[in-house]
């Protein structure tokens, strides 16, 4: 099942993100979380934690800093910038701007 | 001046019915110099022509709405009158998307003063961080603010010079909530004050 959640900023659709994929997991599912918004927070509301949300690399700033060869495949992408949340999720920030755009 | 393409300005102002948009064909690219905005649209002209006239005079101008495509000439051109318009004894009040995208494509730097406003949540001091990390935002602006705790907190994570706090008052959550202006439902109501105080402020920095 791949469900995406979107909405109107602060009506909660993070939230519920979290509480979906927590309770997937708890049901028994694998569970993949991503977070597609450019102001990532949801580790957060997977349970995290703050700090760890915020030190959060997201996988698009990783390949383009060069740092890193492209990898392969989704598996090799999550398992090498996902990182582990409670009840066995896995989480991946896609991008984060973080930076202004000069333009 | 509503940058955010998702509704909501419109109704906090008081106004009804249709946005104020600025219509296609007002820019065009030329080769070698990027979008331009054609002559004889200048920002004080385009105001006067598609601003819509609010409550206490406000004018009113909206960039678009999704889920309609905001053409690039529309962007071109209001971006133009965000950072051009400029008359005596006129005020630019601009409400951007929730988050970080806008900002940090350039859309608040028309402005001098960038308040960035945050709550006591973790989601939103992260935010506001983020923002004041990349330089965008002048001051604070501490919001639903329910307990001094609340207060500090939100100081505690955003290095940003506090300007004012308003306090949560479900009068204010209640007109949000409904659609309408808590400046016409709830005119005495603490975040009402709170927020009247923070234009005089605002005004008295600008003096």
């Amino acid at each position: 099942m791949k469900v995406a959640v979107i909405g109107k900023g602060g009506s909660g659709k993070t939230a519920i993100a979290g509480m979906l994929a927590r309770a997937f997991a708890r049901a028994g599912h694998d569970v993949i979380a991503l977070d597609c918004d450019a102001n990532p927070n949801l580790g957060i509301s997977l349970g995290i934690g703050l700090e760890a949300t915020e030190r959060l690399a997201a996988i698009r700033q990783s390949l383009d800093d060069g740092g890193t060869e492209h990898a392969p495949g989704v598996e090799e992408l999550l398992e090498r910038f996902g990182v582990a949340a409670p009840d066995g999720v896995r989480l991946a920030v896609v991008t984060q701007i973080d930076q202004p755009n000069p333009g | 001046m509503d940058i955010d393409t998702m509704a909501g300005l419109a109704l906090s102002l008081g106004l009804e019915g249709e946005g104020a948009r600025l219509p296609a064909g007002l820019a065009e690219r030329i080769e070698g110099k990027g979008w331009q905005v054609k002559s004889g649209s200048q920002p004080s002209r385009l105001v006067d022509r598609y601003a819509r006239i609010g409550p206490d005079g406000v004018g009113f101008l909206e960039l678009g709405k999704l889920p309609g495509h905001v053409e690039p000439t529309v962007s071109v051109a209001f971006r133009y009158v965000l950072e051009g318009f400029r008359r005596p004894g006129w005020s630019v009040v601009a409400d951007l998307a929730a988050g970080t995208r806008q900002p940090m494509f350039g859309w608040a730097r028309f402005a001098r003063t960038v308040l960035v406003v945050a709550d006591a949540s973790s989601k939103s001091t992260l935010t506001a961080r983020r923002l004041v990390k990349a330089g965008v935002g002048t001051h604070l602006v501490a919001n639903k603010v329910q307990s001094p705790a609340d207060l500090q907190a939100i100081q505690d994570a955003v290095p940003l010079p506090l300007l004012a706090w308003i306090p949560f008052d479900s009068g204010f959550a209640d007109a949000e909530a409904h659609g309408r202006a808590a400046i016409d439902t709830d005119p005495r109501g603490p975040a009402v004050c709170a927020v009247g105080k923070l234009a005089t402020r605002l005004l008295e920095l600008a003096a």
